[in-house]
């Protein structure tokens, strides 16, 4: 019988259901997810405890399908590495699950997230501060935007110290530069028009974003060398 | 200007018939492009005409190693295939304003310029796979199947890869590589979609039909993903 459970949970055509069963709830949930939504506002692990099921419903079979189809790829990984161990080419073999285990990692990467991340938005002067509850202070000393012809702020960025222990450290956030301590980012999102001295900034934690990197790269790498072995094969 | 971008769709239009026309066409909406981006001095990836002109040339590129290919090299059927989807995407592209606003600064960045022009020519192999999938439904020919995998395949590899680098431009840009939006609902669709497809193959030779069902059907997602979602559906995307 543990056989016949294995075989079923090891099979292909399992993973292939589980992978149309995601994709439906997930269809399902880009239709559900109005603008009033607010799960992207909280970490993931928040907003399924406190929405109700009907509004959670497709993330929570999602869940159900991806854990069930983690299983299947680490099972469908080990018997293809046990069935073809001493055929072919090493780099053939062993491309499709290291795509598998980059794939593991993402899933990994958004439990991580789910769990342990944290936003803020707040509004910033000159002066404001934010504290870190090790008792290090953020303190905004200054803010920068060049505007364009139509008005439109072309680039802008606060200048802020970070104060800890005693040392003081200056840094310059703006868009796609932000400024990172003890795995918080802290995020300029947009500044006040003149003469206001203002900006909207945003503290973010993502404990996953390193796993999702790696499982991005691992995949990313095994892919191109399939596609080389595969070029070699065909040429 | 845009009467360069007519030009390069005239050259399609009768590249299907002569693959130098092809070519010459390919090099009309390459230099469209290049004039474009020297205007804004920065890739044209913005609003839906510069993306639906990136995008047809996108075909056009991605089209010619395939014209070269053994097993299509005598096909009319594909040249006048990948030269009809080059040119009603260009076609598609003119009745859209061209606007040169300065790139917003959080998208001024070279992993948002990675992320799209990647997913473009994911979405380009992804119509080739298509044509491929209606040419072995037509003519039971296997060899178009195994074109379509490696059409597949290809373009799976730079989805992934704009996917990384879409992640790495949303840590940098929002503070996160993930957002709940429609886009990246039907992005991850669209990943898992071709994930299914690229397993499909491993059923064996009774499931040929499907494949080449399922390489057209992802061209539908993939359209859904990149015009149904900006256009119907609310998103950071959105155009």
């Amino acid at each position: 019988m543990f056989k016949r459970i294995y075989d079923n949970l090891s099979s292909l055509s399992l993973g292939l259901w589980l992978l149309c069963g995601v994709m439906l709830f997930l269809a399902a949930g880009s239709f559900l997810q109005g603008e009033g939504s607010i799960i992207n506002e909280v970490a993931l692990y928040d907003w399924i405890r406190e929405v109700p099921l009907r509004e959670s419903w497709w993330l929570w079979g999602a869940i159900a399908l991806i854990a069930l189809l983690a299983l299947n790829t680490l099972l469908c990984s080990i018997e293809s590495l046990r069935n073809k161990w001493d055929k072919g080419s090493f780099l053939v073999r062993i491309a499709p699950q290291l795509m598998h285990l980059g794939f593991l990692f993402i899933v990994i990467a958004h439990l991580q997230s789910a769990y342990g991340g944290f936003k803020q938005s707040m509004q910033v002067e000159n002066g404001s501060s934010i504290k870190f509850p090790d008792g290090t202070d953020i303190v905004f000393t200054g803010f920068d935007a060049t505007y364009g012809k139509m008005g439109m702020a072309t680039a802008y960025s606060a200048t802020l110290e970070c104060r800890t222990g005693g040392k003081a450290l200056t840094a310059v956030i703006s868009p796609n530069h932000p400024f990172f301590y003890k795995g918080h980012g802290v995020y300029i999102k947009d500044i006040a028009p003149p003469p206001m001295k203002a900006a909207l900034v945003e503290v973010h934690r993502e404990p996953g974003a390193m796993m999702a990197l790696t499982g991005g790269a691992v995949f990313t790498i095994a892919n191109i060398i399939l596609l080389a072995r595969r070029r070699e094969k065909t040429a | 200007m845009k009467w360069i971008l007519c030009l390069s769709i005239g050259f399609y239009l009768f590249g299907g018939f002569s693959r130098p026309l092809f070519l010459i066409g390919a090099a009309i909406e390459l230099s469209y492009m290049a004039m474009r981006g020297t205007e804004l001095g920065r890739l044209p990836l913005l609003g839906p005409h510069d993306t639906l002109a990136f995008f047809s040339t996108s075909c056009a590129l991605m089209a010619i190693p395939f014209l070269f290919n053994k097993a299509l090299s005598s096909s009319r059927r594909f040249s006048v295939g990948v030269s009809l989807l080059a040119a009603i995407t260009g076609l598609m592209a003119l009745p859209f304003p061209s606007f040169n606003m300065p790139m917003p600064p959080i998208l001024n960045t070279l992993w948002f310029e990675l992320h799209v022009a990647l997913a473009f020519f994911s979405y380009a192999l992804f119509g080739i796979g298509a044509i491929l999938g209606i040419m072995f439904l037509l003519d039971e020919n296997r060899q178009f199947l195994e074109v379509q995998h490696s059409a597949a395949l290809v373009g799976f590899s730079f989805f992934s890869a704009s996917m990384t680098s879409g992640g790495i431009w949303g840590y940098y840009a929002w503070g996160t590589y993930w957002l709940w939006t429609a886009k990246e609902f039907w992005t991850s669709i669209l990943w898992l979609y071709y994930g299914t497809y690229l397993h499909l193959r491993l059923k064996g030779s009774r499931w040929e039909r499907a494949i080449a069902w399922g390489g057209i059907i992802g061209f539908g997602v993939t359209m859904f993903t990149y015009l149904g979602v900006s256009l119907l559906m609310k998103s950071s995307h959105s155009f």
